[in-house]
């Protein structure tokens, strides 16, 4: 099973999904992150958890080079720090506040979060180009049985009838994360129609994951 | 005109959206929806049998259905918010005004439903919720590859003003946004429109005004 | 059952005005009921199993516990006042704990990032030093002398003021707000949460107000409370843990938070501890 072993990495969201000063909800095995990227465009997983009432950060918004809660404005810094309480516009806020933030990569176009402490570089897949990424309610193994292929090392799972459209999965809580790739230079009609078919397969691997559990 | 409006309806924010960006100035007759029914007293009864709100009058034109609304309003002040006219972006923009109604029933039935207790089967209207997000997430990835960042096309209509309410409360109703990345970049890029305005449960990008305090400042 | 002391408390249950024979049926800490009018036209509160529970009504409401409470619902004396005018607005059911929702009514530092324009704007985040006592003659919870400007504090006012402002909570999930009121600034306006606990996770809101305001429309009074809970309600579905945490640890407070640490001592201390989580983790 790939992603699942320290050292290694899993994908998380589009570059494209997180354009600069956005914030969005994703999930690593760490637990729920707010994803988000600053004005000069650095991205960052800040733990989507405010310490200060527990409000979900992926709530909040990017000004600059900081992510400020939705709740009381609590803002944090690309490290994690807390930086600004607006009650307190004095205060200078105390080290212990703070958020925990996990190391992102960017490469091929996709977000990529460390899996424990990652020793190498994400998977190199160069030969494919990132198209959207699906939600899927069902496990790697439904998807597995609606496409008729296993998932390789890298977690790609490569179309048998559509041997151009690579699949990359990333189990997560309580569903699997799909990236839709496709290999380099097809043509705009062949974008389409991999958005569709994908579609297809994530109604039939929900069908049979629901079968599964009754 | 005056708008018989409810306050936390997102069918009556609809109009009061297409009128803040377009500047045009409503009267509004607020009407109490919760916890009063007043839709279905006599009065309103009287000018829309349908039981619904928002209403829209003008002088003996009475209008009872959201989308008749923003056309009325867009062909007043700005018909470029109908389509450009070609006949694809004329069909686009009915197929996702008629894909908007949809929206009032599954999404809309979900929220009344978690949010004022009004009576439905959840689960189903949740199940709906979920299809009618995936396939307004895929048409905006299609809608993508044309190069287009809304619905009908490279600007904003009536359509992407109809479907944006309902979209953007659906978890009021128990449904999660969090697995639409698209559909969250369209609520960001209609959420920034010149003229944009809150409703409850809808708030403004902060991130729009400038940092009264960059860091590293007092 | 859980929430130890909270069973022998007074709910709100429903409005007083929207009683009918036919009943309503809704949930107490987990324990379906039945809420509707007998044929003399009073309240009458009954379980599944139909056990009838006490009940009062007041504030509009009807009031019921599970339970065998000790003292009177809590009284409000500006509520006796002539000139006053009440307004029911109606109920809203969150997905969060009932006490989550009495802690964001106590909150003042979010105004100007939820409330925006409202009841607070940036840069005017600043929270000022205020009062806050346990008063043990009446066991409640009490802030005082607690400021902040308002773009629009209220419906009846005409412009930006610096609201005053004073909380109390009287009884685990309701809490009552004294804020300057425009058309008369010797008084208090009264705006009260309700909090229906359907389960640890789940509650029904019912706001109330009294208010001198001889000026604006109901219905538009209704809305302005609407406007400000909706507002709120997409903060309280989103905390994690759904539960209050009431030991330190898990969350951090400033000076500006003195109410809700006082709240939460208050809970602890009282073994108030449905829709509550004791152990830090």
């Amino acid at each position: 099973m790939p992603f699942d072993g320290a050292g290694s990495w899993a994908p998380v969201a589009l570059s494209s999904d997180l354009p600069p000063g956005t914030v969005i909800p994703a999930w690593t095995s760490a637990g729920p992150i707010a994803l988000w990227r600053s004005q000069s465009g650095r991205a960052t997983a800040s733990s989507d958890r405010c310490p200060h009432r527990g409000m979900r950060l992926s709530h909040g918004f990017v000004r600059g080079e900081a992510l400020s809660c939705i709740y009381h404005g609590w803002s944090y810094s690309l490290s994690g720090g807390c930086i600004r309480i607006p009650a307190h516009p004095d205060l200078v806020p105390p080290e212990t506040i703070r958020v925990a933030v996990q190391q992102i990569e960017e490469t091929g176009g996709i977000l990529w979060a460390a899996v424990g402490q990652a020793t190498t570089q994400p998977p190199q897949l160069d030969e494919l180009v990132p198209l959207r990424s699906l939600s899927v309610e069902a496990d790697v193994a439904a998807i597995e049985v609606a496409t008729g292929v296993k998932v390789d090392s890298r977690g790609l799972v490569r179309l048998p009838e559509f041997p151009w459209i690579g699949l990359l999965l990333a189990p997560q809580e309580k569903h699997t994360l799909i990236l839709l790739m496709i290999d380099r230079d097809r043509s705009p009609a062949d974008r389409v129609a991999a958005s569709r078919i994908v579609e297809s397969i994530r109604r039939t691997a929900e069908e049979r994951h629901r079968e599964v559990a009754e | 005109m005056k708008l018989y409006d409810y306050v936390l309806s997102p069918s009556c924010y609809k109009v009061r959206l297409m009128a803040a960006i377009l500047g045009i100035k409503l009267d509004i007759r607020p009407v109490d929806f919760h916890p009063g029914a007043e839709h279905r007293g006599p009065e309103l009864l009287a000018l829309n049998p349908a039981g619904s709100i928002p209403i829209l009058e003008d002088g003996d034109l009475v209008l009872t259905e959201s989308s008749a609304m923003l056309a009325y309003l867009a062909a007043n002040a700005a018909p470029e918010w109908l389509g450009q006219g070609s006949p694809q972006e004329t069909a686009r923009v009915q197929q996702w005004l008629s894909f908007s109604h949809r929206l009032t029933a599954n999404l809309g039935g979900a929220r009344l439903h978690e949010m004022l207790l009004r009576p439905g089967n959840i689960k189903a209207l949740q199940a709906q919720g979920i299809a009618a997000l995936r396939e307004l997430e895929g048409g905006l990835f299609e809608q993508g590859e044309r190069g287009m960042q809304f619905l009908a096309g490279n600007r904003a209509t009536i359509a992407d003003i109809a479907c944006f309410p309902y979209v953007a409360l659906a978890p009021d109703g128990g449904i999660s946004l969090d697995p639409y990345p698209l559909i969250r970049l369209w609520m960001r890029a209609i959420r920034s429109l010149p003229g944009f305005i809150e409703m409850p449960g809808i708030h403004r990008l902060h991130e729009l005004k400038p940092d009264p305090h960059p860091a590293g400042e007092k | 059952m859980k929430g130890g002391a909270m069973i022998d408390e007074w709910y709100p249950v429903g409005l007083f005005s929207q009683l009918s024979a036919k009943g309503n049926r809704t949930w107490l800490m987990g324990e379906a009921i039945e809420v509707a009018r007998d044929q003399d036209g009073n309240a009458r509160v009954t379980t599944a199993e139909g056990r009838t529970l006490p009940i009062r009504v007041q504030y509009g409401h009807v009031w019921s516990s599970l339970g065998t409470p000790e003292k009177e619902l809590f009284a409000i004396p500006e509520a006796d006042q002539p000139g006053r005018r009440f307004v029911d607005v109606g109920v809203v059911r969150v997905r969060c704990s009932p006490l989550r929702a009495v802690e964001n009514f106590l909150d003042i530092a979010h105004f100007p990032f939820v409330h925006t324009d409202i009841l607070g704007a940036e840069p005017h985040t600043e929270v000022e030093n205020y009062k806050v006592e346990i008063r043990e003659s009446v066991d409640e919870v009490w802030a005082t002398q607690v400021k902040f400007y308002q773009p629009q504090a209220a419906k009846s006012a005409t412009g930006g003021i610096t609201t005053e402002y004073m909380y109390r909570v009287p009884a685990p999930t309701c809490s009552v707000l004294y804020k300057t009121c425009p058309p008369r600034p010797s008084e208090w306006d009264v705006i009260t949460l309700f909090v229906q606990p359907l389960a640890e996770d789940l509650c029904d809101v019912w706001p109330w107000m009294a208010l001198f305001d001889d000026e604006t429309p109901m219905t538009d009074l209704i809305h302005f409370q609407q406007t400000i809970f909706l507002q709120d309600r997409s903060i309280l579905e989103n905390q994690i843990p759904a539960l209050l945490p009431l030991d330190p640890g898990m969350e951090i407070p400033t000076r500006a938070d003195l109410t809700s640490v006082a709240y939460r001592r208050w809970l602890k201390r009282h073994n108030y501890t449905y829709g509550a989580q004791l152990v830090a983790q």
